[in-house]
């Protein structure tokens, strides 16, 4: 939950409203006016006159039947307008499209958000299978391949934080070590892709590469994605690397990355 | 599904955990899974790739057509035939969950012809123990493990405390259905649900409702002919 501490130049009263947006957005779909107030830690009054200014915005709105709040239609369009103005995301459809069918594995493109990756795009494994879009998700940087591809080429200060940082474990498998990882992250480096197998998910594998920039700096990363037994038997197949690496490659050429050879191989 | 005065109950604590014992709690099993299949899925829907229903039966199908070729070993190696048939049919986070529970709760047995419900809960432990190492999850992290932790400790207290078998089971079921039920208002640490971050919270964890259903054929296959 976000903290109520003021921070100059900033506005309480849209703090305290971006805080309901906030938790109406998690789990519970709909919360009353009590249930607002406690979870903020704000008035009753003073909610209900936030939602009433929320709901005139269609940010949020009001159930007829029980009276309690849920987000509004208007949180959808911000959220797209958020996907459609990522540089990274719009230049990645082509890209994401034709990976997944050449290989007929689920591709995703990630960027680098805080301690961790944010899912931007997903475009689903060709087949008749339920999936979920992950669209949004976050996932801890160093248990999932596009976080490696990306940290691997961000500058030194950013790969040291990212290091130093907490690295919860996510599965038996996830190296939480910094040395370790460091060593990982020169390997993606020298071989132009980062294999993960099962250290965010038990049963799936990641191969990913990351998407340069014009100043040869990390834009984010493209990856396949799909079940370990499939994708890494013993270790990928030549042929899948080979295809991830050249999703990254056009990528990086349409986000304006001049040496896109720096991405090896 | 009570049955406290059933005569069943009564062989079973005589005969113990033997080779019959494990084929029908697998064999529940895979009942329990094939009826509950559109739950699970449906419970995975909402929080994962909604596969686990089908999952988690194509494995205890599978499980169950291989107990004819293995009529009259030791229970020991019952699960661990299991185990190895759910590792591979199940597929997804349950498969390896699931497979090296029951393969190390196998092994735990060893060769005995027949083992007590104290060997028994100490075989769970170990496959409790299995999942804890292969998906790093603890209590609280929306998972089996829910589901599984709070069942293993009712049967360590009924069994202290001297119960009936038919008791005993019955408990851990309880223990484990609501173990699953609290992980409704629990906000995923781990597997893809924790992907979802605050929005995971109001659903129940399809794996901990699974294991619960295998808790349940735990008791039904010790209470019933």
């Amino acid at each position: 939950m976000v903290t109520s501490y003021q921070r100059r130049g900033t506005i309480q009263s849209v703090d305290r409203a971006a805080r309901i947006l906030k938790a109406l957005g998690s789990g519970t779909a709909r919360l009353g006016v009590t249930e607002l107030s406690e979870s903020v830690g704000l008035a009753k009054a003073t909610v209900h006159g936030l939602l009433r200014t929320l709901e005139n915005q269609e940010l949020v709105e009001q159930d007829p039947e029980t009276g309690k709040y849920r987000l509004g239609p208007a949180m959808l369009q911000l959220g797209n307008a958020f996907l459609d103005g990522h540089e990274l995301r719009a230049r990645s459809l082509l890209w994401a499209d034709s990976l997944a069918n050449r290989v007929g594995e689920s591709v995703r493109v990630g960027v680098l958000y805080g301690r961790s990756v944010l899912i931007v795009h997903h475009v689903f494994r060709p087949d008749d299978s339920v999936q979920v879009l992950e669209v949004g998700a976050t996932i801890p940087w160093h248990a999932c391949g596009l976080g490696r591809a990306a940290a691997a080429f961000s500058g030194s200060d950013r790969r040291s934080s990212l290091l130093a940082g907490p690295l919860p474990k996510l599965t038996g498998r996830t190296v939480v070590e910094p040395h370790e990882l460091s060593l990982a992250l020169d390997a993606v480096v020298s071989t132009g892709v980062a294999i993960v197998d099962q250290e965010a998910i038990l049963g799936e594998c990641e191969i990913a590469a990351a998407a340069l920039d014009h100043r040869g700096r990390t834009a984010g990363a493209i990856g396949v994605v799909g079940p370990s037994d499939r994708l890494h038997p013993a270790a990928p197949s030549q042929e899948l690397i080979t295809e991830v690496k050249e999703a990254a490659r056009g990528l990086s050429r349409e986000m304006g990355a001049a040496r896109f050879s720096a991405l090896g191989g | 599904m009570d049955a406290s005065s059933s005569r069943e109950a009564h062989v079973s604590r005589h005969s113990g955990f033997d080779s019959r014992l494990a084929a029908r709690w697998i064999r529940a099993c895979a009942e329990e899974v094939s009826t509950h299949r559109d739950h699970l899925t449906q419970l995975d829907a909402a929080i994962g790739d909604a596969d686990h229903g089908v999952n988690m039966d194509r494995g205890f199908s599978a499980a169950l057509s291989g107990l004819d070729a293995i009529e009259g070993v030791p229970p020991g190696q019952v699960l661990q035939q299991t185990g190895a048939t759910l590792m591979f049919r199940v597929g997804g986070a349950a498969g390896p969950l699931y497979g090296s529970a029951f393969r190390r709760a196998g092994e735990h047995l060893g060769d005995d012809a027949s083992v007590g419900l104290e060997e028994l809960l100490a075989a769970l432990r170990e496959g409790l123990a299995a999942m804890q190492s292969l998906g790093a999850a603890v209590e609280g992290d929306k998972t089996i493990i829910d589901a599984w932790l709070p069942a293993i400790g009712s049967l360590e207290r009924e069994l202290r405390a001297g119960a009936d078998p038919d008791v005993v089971v019955r408990r851990a079921r309880e223990a484990a259905e609501a173990g699953a039920t609290a992980t409704t208002a629990m906000q995923a640490r781990k597997g893809r649900a924790s992907y979802l971050g605050p929005r995971s919270v109001g659903h129940q964890d399809p794996g901990a409702t699974s294991t619960a259903l295998l808790f349940r054929a735990l008791e039904r296959a010790v209470n019933d002919p």
